[in-house]
């Protein structure tokens, strides 16, 4: 993950390998743009900073979530999604688990894998993210 | 009639109807998600990481930096996990 950015559609910063590129993301401008105000949005309402990885997470995926979000600052919150696995995870960290509960957390969990089983995994995505921005609160 | 005027008739008469209605059918949503994600499905995409915009939020500039060089281990605290 040493992060090549790239900038798509709506001044979405996008991080992903170099290299393995591939054209065409798995989203299309419309999804993204999407994902982008859902992130800016929840972001912006309750002071933490929401990303999103989309990918494959090694074995144990807890394990490679977590690594991700040592990464972040601490009030992050990392939604992990791995659409080939079939798992999600969200984490927390020092100060943005005072804002999120692991209910809160379990709750917004529920509704992605509701949104993803059906197929709908932007839908998902910022399905969750809004939920997890609601039940943070504003700052 | 030819055997050119026979075949055009009976196979590309048909041929082109079925054509017009796969397009009917099939051709919108495909052009509309033309990269759906189907559970089950292998996922063939490089992974991405999705920030916010950096207006949003006043650490996102330090968030970007600390994605990219890895800097600092923040802990994580807790979350939740699912599968579908």
């Amino acid at each position: 993950m040493s992060g090549e950015v790239q900038t798509t559609t709506g001044s979405q910063l996008r991080y992903g390998p170099v290299g393995s590129q591939r054209d065409g993301g798995p989203f299309t401008p419309r999804q993204l743009a999407r994902l982008d105000e859902a992130l800016t949005l929840s972001s912006k309402e309750s002071g933490l900073t929401f990303s999103v990885y989309v990918g494959e997470l090694k074995a144990p995926a807890r394990g490679h979530a977590e690594s991700l979000f040592e990464r972040l600052t601490e009030t992050s919150v990392l939604v992990a999604v791995s659409p080939g696995q079939r798992v999600l995870h969200i984490v927390t960290g020092p100060e943005s688990a005072k804002r999120l509960p692991n209910r809160a957390c379990a709750l917004a969990a529920l509704a992605m894998r509701a949104s993803f089983s059906s197929g709908e995994l932007s839908g998902g995505i910022v399905i969750g993210l809004r939920m997890l921005a609601d039940a943070a609160g504003s700052a | 009639m030819s055997i050119v005027e026979t075949v055009l008739i009976f196979a590309g008469i048909p041929a082109g109807i079925t054509a017009v209605l796969a397009a009917g059918v099939f051709g919108r949503s495909a052009m509309h998600q033309p990269n759906r994600y189907r559970p089950g499905r292998p996922w063939t995409y490089a992974p991405a990481w999705y920030v916010p915009h950096p207006d949003a939020v006043p650490d996102s500039d330090s968030a970007r930096a600390a994605i990219e060089r890895s800097t600092k281990a923040t802990a994580a605290v807790g979350g939740a996990s699912g599968e579908w």
